[in-house]
């Protein structure tokens, strides 16, 4: 760095002389403001990383794996809870919390903020620069689907084809449910028919070094896509029949078609080895135990896959839930008395046994899903009792007998309860659809464990299986007593943000910003 | 004309003619207190640097050039004299104890000295004396109540914490300290770390909330010769964008010419808490395995484990220093040690301060060296953290009453044949308390700092007007932080393993300058005149390992190579910000009644690379004395200011990144700017207006400030609306003001030769208004310190003011009376979280006392903090797990008497069921506006009784003892904690307490000799 030096005293017009001599020196200034330790685009074009690595990110936050308490936010005290699998020990913040329906909003911003820091703004990167990677955008917009329904879930209309718009007054419109469901249709529909060509030539899998799921195989990904497009069918069955049939039938239909073996299974690895976010909110933090229902059913049923699905509790060595909605003192109250989980591998999003039950329902329905409701129902028992490896499924179905059992609470007899559900097992043939479908929901609430947040959906749609009801309400009545959340209230970013987004989102919902205003597809002519 | 023409013309013959002809005057000084002579009185050819100093005799040679014109001579306490040389080859003078001090020299921007009766803007100069008498481990903690102006907030973090200093009130949303500046030349000041949140750490995963020291707390008190206080934006002005919040410039000891001095000082003082919460021991624990203490009343009180727990602390400060010089060099040469036992167990200090200072002249005094080398190693044990987690104090105060602490105590880890290791032993498993015995053996925290300061300075007296000035300094220091939590340690902290968390920062700042400095006297007229360039390069290097969440492979093996790969943390970080600069500053003088400065800078930042920015700033002062002669007034001026300073932002921010990739993977990047904007820097304009006077022969002294400051442009990361495709918008927004007073009041009301006692009031009043944020922010708040699921959040708001607090609020009916619901508890505020108060004191008060009887010394400093609210978690959590004096007493009292209303209206009757009251309101997440207290307290900061002994020694010279104390009691104190001790010392955590260590009373004794 050279400077020269010439001075006449008190002179202010000094300064620009100097100053002109400076502006030579700071052209190191560029380089000295980059992060050394921040990644360019540039180095990230090595390899498609730019492409790529993103996904690596999208996938493990549809459910997230790390923070934990990130995901225990994400999904464990909401979907997991609801949709009746399980209940924490720990009477977070005096009891008043999600579990009695007081809805946390510190809590449960986070499926919000999940889904669009660690899903959309990935996949917005892609989409900024994958322009010759055609695959990449297909890729991109199965991903967003499979995260963004679960979001649409919890709080109905939400931010989807409008994702970086940002409207004069700052504000970011919202996509009514309906709409956002469209969207999801439309977008599946082009990943599946950019991708089936690759499926079927004889394409490079340039996926492979980014995929936590399916290694780049893109027949998966179509089959996956296909699977997932009947899910959201069956998810407006009741709403929109004649979408839902032409949707779903689409699906069964395309060349590639749908899941059917377990090697299908969509489940997610972590690519920094993080185990599944459960077994530490299990085993670490003892902040999550088997749920009341759960124990009714499984044990009603001599279900052999409760012993794949929970561990016997330290305190007796029995499987023993805890009710939702209840007074709890202390956590050592049910810690050591309730089931802990069993240890969970990869994180699991999509079974071909689930697969089997939409077609069940389908069938149910009398849509064209390649087979008999009583098939699908039984293939998807069994493909379940495989992948758990939980032995011949063939006595299971047989059993005409088996209802789900009373709940006795350990701990607080008072909350022991008598069985509400009523479901035998074997296929109950010539009875009512409503009798079929509440079978069919609840074997595909036992396959599907441990994502409680499809549970919950599927409850809220069709109410199976029956869950046992809430004792305590702090709702404040926006949840009535005797009646089973909706969906969870916007999030309070959101109204600080988007308020104007908010205020039009609220318009489309039909009612209140409450746990207790139904969802778009949940109406009550099953 | 002629006549300046002709001082001209002989100036610059006597300046040539120095080299060969010089007269050699003697003479002796003494005192006109009480005769004596004496040592160490600075003696100078008036307007140069040649110069002495007086001998232990009080005797003085000096050679002085021909043509030199007075002499002048000046000592710390004393009023300066001059005399006129007129051919004479003896000088005696007799020096007066100055209360006047009318041509006190101070040290202001740039390491400039200028008179500070010619200074537009308020300084406050604090010396020697009022640092190590009553000694501080961090010396800038013993400014507390002696400045106006001036904030100090210590964290409660034990010997060896940092200190949070904002001068005339808060302006910006990242960083409100100080510049420091050592010997003219800028410090380094970082800390490491600093808790973020209630919980402690600022990382999701769980850290401690540890303080990561500061800077400042690195100087040995004994090498400071006097601290000066830059408080205004025109004060600071030639500093630039690293002094938007002001400056504190710390002038070093040295040698002196013709004095032999050994200095050493032993203090030695020991500290027990005087804020221990009020807590109950008579009701037990509510059922066997409760974590709480609802339950029956004991037969008999529990003990007090709590008061067991801490332990008397101690503190040892020895330093020795050796000084001495002739004419050609100087030298100055310290250490110190300072150790000490904190008041929790196991936690530790030890520093060594190790400072050698070399002054050198050649050419006749034309030229001058200056090199100091100052070196520090320092180690901590276990500094006590803040918040929730791995807190000791949380699982002490906690402790189920009835159940036997001394178990756990001497227990505190029990074999697992399991597992074959030593497991923690504690009756619960909760995140917010593990066995206290525990966290301090077995979540050991070592922290250790080293540190060098080296710094060159080279004037050169060109001609009598002209000098230049380069200086240069490498400022380095390393820090290293491990934590060892082993195996067993509660699982939300550690995994089953254990954990090991390693940081290594390395700080390193490089600064150079050039200063060409233009000095003209005459009869009527004083010129002083500078142009300078400076650049300054920082770097905070750092590495951060930690396994957490993952595991480490073998249980208490605490190295990175164990780590349980993948799922570890490893981070590697760096923070560079360079800074160039010129600048040009003009004082004019006449008749020593009128002076105006003029300053102006140019800086570029590195941070802000396509711009540069220029900051003018102006100042007038008069001294009315001048003209209005009176005999009971000494001096008056009337001084007014305006300055323009700026404040960059931090690197990297103008130019973000698309990816980073972190251990668990790339993450895509969610800050940015909102489409079509740039960032621009902070800009500050103040101006101030002021009156200084001397009445009554110094016996009454007034300096009078009022300041109006308007911060703009603050930079601020706000949420932006997550459908956006970012989580944060990086904006400047806002206008924040502060305006206020500042006044010194100085009396002297008993002067005779046996006695004397002067008080000094420092009153100080900043009003904070944030006057806009951004329009963005919808609801007019900026979360400094955002809310989690604690409810605690710190923010500034629209109309209100800086470091707004947030809480949980009661539910309100339209009369303001609280709701309960059926059952008798308090209902909470639909929403989020609410005003509840604002941490700022509405002014403050110190009352600085100095009597001196004899030989005795007694000093008194009372200081005084008024209005403003805290938060206390600690109370929050105390009471809701039924520990706390106040539920006890409300037990006792049958339920808690509060004016309430039920939902339909009706008034609640009798008193409301203590337990159920408690555990609504009370904890972290209960309605946290109940736990908001006045902030006021007054106390006595700081009393000792000196005495100096007058020894007939050859050797020694002077023998100080004194008694010591600090913190000693609380006059006025309404909060259940100290409001003075901060949980973090950075912008944001304030106003709130999650179990800090209590506040220490410290007294012992001070012991200073010279040889």
């Amino acid at each position: 760095m050279k400077r020269i030096y010439k001075f006449s005293f008190g002179s202010l017009l000094m300064l620009f002389t100097l100053s002109l001599v400076f502006q030579s020196c700071t052209k190191d200034f560029e380089d000295m403001n980059t992060d050394p330790y921040g990644v360019t685009d540039e180095q990230m074009q090595a390899d498609f990383k730019i492409v790529g690595e993103p996904f690596k990110q999208a996938l493990q936050n549809i459910y997230s794996f790390d923070p934990v308490w990130v995901f225990q936010l994400q999904q464990n005290l909401i979907g997991d809870v609801y949709g009746g699998y399980m209940m924490p020990p720990t009477p977070f913040r005096g009891n008043i919390n999600n579990m009695t329906y007081f809805l946390v909003n510190g809590w449960n911003q986070f499926p919000w903020s999940v889904a669009y820091n660690d899903v959309m703004a990935p996949m917005a990167a892609v989409d900024r620069k994958a322009e010759q990677f055609p695959d990449f955008k297909a890729w991109a917009k199965i991903v967003r689907v499979e995260a963004m329904h679960r979001l649409s879930d919890i709080h109905g209309p939400i931010i989807y084809t409008h994702y970086g718009e940002v409207n004069d007054d700052g504000s970011i419109d919202y996509d009514c449910q309906k709409d956002a469901y469209d969207a999801f249709f439309k977008d599946l529909e082009d990943a599946i028919n950019t991708l089936t060509p690759y499926a079927q030539g004889d394409s490079i899998r340039r996926f492979t070094n980014f995929d936590l799921v399916y290694g780049g195989d893109f027949e998966k990904w179509v089959k996956f896509a296909n699977s997932l497009r009947l899910r959201l069918a069956i998810r407006i069955a009741n709403v929109d029949p004649a979408l839902a049939k032409a949707e779903a039938e689409k699906s069964i239909n395309h060349p590639i078609g749908v899941f059917e073996d377990n090697g299908d299974n969509f489940l997610v690895r972590s690519d920094a080895g993080f185990g599944h976010p459960l077994n530490t909110i299990n085993n670490a933090w003892n902040d999550v135990r088997m749920n009341a229902n759960m124990e009714s059913i499984l044990k009603g049923y001599n279900d052999p896959r409760m012993a794949k699905f929970f561990q016997p509790s330290v305190a007796n060595g029995e499987f023993l839930g805890i009710r939702e909605g209840i007074d709890i003192a202390a956590k050592s109250e049910y810690q050591d008395a309730a089931s802990k989980l069993a240890n969970f591998g990869d994180v699991q999003l999509m079974t071909c046994a689930e697969v089997y039950f939409l077609r069940a329902e389908g069938a149910l329905r009398g849509w064209n899903m390649g087979g008999s409701a009583q098939d699908f129902y039984e293939m998807g028992v069994t493909k379940s009792f495989e992948q758990h490896g939980a032995g011949d499924a063939a006595a299971y179905l047989a059993d005409e007998t088996s209802t789900p059992a009373d709940y006795n609470d350990p701990v607080h007899p008072e909350n022991s309860i008598t069985a509400v559900e009523t479901a035998t097992i074997k296929w109950n043939s010539g009875s009512s659809l409503d009798a079929n479908l509440d079978q069919i929901i609840t074997q595909k609430w036992i396959a599907m464990y441990p994502d409680g947040q499809e549970a919950w959906s599927e409850f809220r749609r069709t109410g199976f299986p029956k869950q046992f009801p809430m004792k305590v309400n702090n709702s404040g009545g926006t949840i009535p007593d005797g009646t089973f959340i909706k969906r969870v209230n916007f999030v309070e970013p959101e109204y600080q943000t988007n308020a104007n987004g908010v205020a039009k989102a609220v318009q489309c919902l039909g009612g209140p910003d409450t746990g207790g205003t139904p969802l778009w597809w949940d109406v009550d002519n099953k | 004309m002629k006549k300046t023409l002709l001082v001209m013309l002989l100036f610059i013959l006597g300046s040539a003619g120095a080299l060969f002809a010089q007269n050699v005057i003697t003479g002796v000084v003494t005192s006109g207190e009480d005769g004596s002579t004496m040592p160490g009185v600075n003696v100078v050819v008036k307007g140069t640097t040649t110069g002495t100093t007086t001998d232990m005799n009080g005797a003085y040679t000096l050679t002085v050039p021909n043509g030199s014109k007075s002499l002048e001579f000046s000592f710390i306490g004393f009023n300066t004299i001059t005399v006129d040389i007129n051919g004479k080859s003896t000088i005696n003078v007799v020096m007066q104890p100055g209360n006047l001090n009318l041509d006190e020299v101070v040290v202001t921007a740039l390491g400039i000295s200028k008179e500070k009766k010619s200074l537009a803007y308020s300084t406050q100069q604090v010396n020697a004396d009022e640092l190590t008498s009553i000694k501080e481990v961090n010396p800038i903690n013993a400014l507390n109540g002696k400045v106006a102006g001036m904030t100090i907030n210590q964290s409660a973090s034990g010997t060896g914490g940092s200190t949070r200093i904002t001068l005339r009130g808060n302006k910006s949303t990242r960083n409100n300290q100080p510049l420091y500046v050592v010997d003219g030349v800028p410090m380094l000041n970082y800390s490491t770390q600093q808790p973020g949140s209630v919980w402690g750490g600022t990382n999701a995963n769980g850290s401690p909330g540890v303080d990561g020291g500061d800077a400042i707390s690195n100087i040995n008190p004994e090498d400071i010769e006097n601290i000066s206080v830059l408080k205004g934006a025109t004060a600071a002005a030639l500093y630039g964008s690293q002094a938007a919040n002001g400056v504190i410039m710390i002038t070093t000891k040295k040698g002196k010419d013709g004095v032999t001095d050994i200095n050493f000082s032993s203090n030695f003082t020991f500290e027990n808490p005087i804020t221990i919460p009020e807590m109950q021991y008579g009701y037990g624990q509510t059922a066997d395995g409760a974590l709480d203490s609802w339950g029956d009343k004991l037969g008999s009180d529990a003990p007090d484990h709590v008061k067991d727990f801490y332990q008397t602390g101690t503190t040892w400060i020895n330093s020795l220093s050796f000084s001495g010089g002739n004419q050609k060099a100087q030298t100055y040469v310290s250490y110190a040690n300072t150790s000490s036992k904190g008041i929790v167990p196991e936690n530790k200090f030890n520093r060594h301060n190790l400072d050698l200072k070399e002054t050198a002249n050649f050419f006749d005094g034309k030229m001058q060296v200056i090199a100091n080398i100052n070196l520090l190693h320092q180690k901590t044990n276990n500094r006590p953290v803040t918040g929730l987690y791995w807190n000791p104090l949380t699982g002490l105060y906690l402790f189920p009453r009835g159940k036997d602490f001394n178990s756990y105590k001497e227990n505190f880890e029990v074999w697992d044949p399991n597992r074959f290791l030593n497991a923690q032993n504690w009756f619960a498993d909760s995140d917010k308390q593990q066995n206290p015995y525990w966290i301090i053996n077995r979540n050991q925290m070592t922290s250790f700092r080293d540190r060098v300061y080296a710094m060159v300075s080279v004037s050169y007296q060109i001609t009598d007007h002209l000098k230049i000035i380069g200086r240069g300094n490498v400022d380095k220091s390393w820090d290293k932080y491990e934590l060892k939590a082993y195996a067993t340690t509660q699982a939300t902290l550690a995994n089953t393993n254990g954990r090991y968390i390693l940081q290594n920062t390395e700080g390193s700042q490089t600064y150079g300058d050039l200063l060409l400095n233009y000095d003209y006297h005459s009869e009527n007229w004083y010129i002083s005149a500078n142009l300078g360039t400076s650049i300054r390069d920082e770097q905070i290097y750092g590495t951060y390992f930690d396994p957490f969440p993952g595991n480490l492979r073998i249980a208490n093996v605490f190295s990175v190579q164990n780590f349980l790969q993948p799922g570890a943390t490893i981070s590697q970080s760096l923070y560079r910000k360079q800074l160039q600069s010129v600048y040009a500053s003009a004082q004019f003088g006449w008749n020593s009644m009128v002076y105006v400065d003029v300053t102006g800078r140019n800086d570029w930042s590195s941070t802000l690379p396509d711009q540069s920015y220029f900051y003018p700033s102006l100042g007038v002062s008069f001294v009315a004395s001048e003209l209005i002669k009176a005999d009971w007034l000494n001096f008056l001026k009337i001084r007014g200011s305006y300055a323009m300073v700026g404040n960059d932002v931090d690197p990297y921010v103008a130019n973000m990144l698309n990816y980073s990739v972190t251990s668990s993977g790339t993450v895509t990047n969610t800050v940015g700017l909102i489409p079509g904007t740039e960032l621009k820097p902070e800009l500050s304009k103040s101006w101030e207006i002021g009156v200084d006077m001397r009445t009554l022969s110094g016996r009454l002294n007034l300096d009078l400030t009022y300041y109006n400051n308007n911060t703009e442009n603050q930079f601020i990361m706000i949420a932006a609306p997550q459908g956006s495709g970012l989580k944060s918008y990086l904006v400047n927004a806002g206008k924040i003001q502060n305006k206020g007073i500042e006044a010194m009041l100085e009396i002297v009301p008993v002067e005779t030769k046996a006695v004397r006692w002067s008080a000094m009031f420092n009153f100080t009043k900043n009003t904070n208004t944030v006057k806009e944020l951004h329009e963005s922010l919808s609801d007019g708040i900026y979360y400094i310190t955002p809310p989690d699921v604690n409810n605690y959040a710190m923010a500034i708001t629209e109309g209100g003011s800086f470091g707004d607090l947030y809480g949980k609020r009661f539910a309100r009916n339209d009369d303001g009376k609280v709701i309960v619901d059926a059952d008798g508890k308090p209902m909470a505020e639909a929403g989020g979280l609410g005003y509840v108060g604002n941490p700022n004191p509405d002014f403050m008060l110190g009352f600085n006392n100095i009597v001196n009887v004899g030989d005795f010394t007694f000093r008194v400093l009372i200081d005084g903090r008024f209005g403003g609210d805290v938060m206390s978690i600690t109370q929050a959590m105390n009471d809701k797990y039924g520990v706390s004096l106040t539920s006890a007493d409300d037990r006792n009292n049958g339920g808690v008497d509060f004016d309430a209303v039920y939902e339909d209206g009706t008034p609640v009757a009798g008193k409301l069921d203590a337990q159920s009251f408690y555990t609504t309101v009370g904890g972290r997440d209960g309605i946290t506006e109940y736990y908001v207290y006045d902030a006021t307290n007054v106390r006595l900061r700081e009393f000792s009784a000196g005495y100096n002994f007058r020894l007939k020694s050859k050797i020694v010279k002077s023998l100080r003892l004194s008694l010591v104390g600090r913190n000693l009691f609380f006059f006025y104190l309404k909060a259940p904690y100290d409001p003075d001790l901060a949980m973090s010392t950075a912008t944001g955590l304030q106003g709130v307490d999650a179990y800090s260590i209590p506040t220490t009373r410290s007294f012992g004794l001070n012991l200073a000799i010279k040889f």
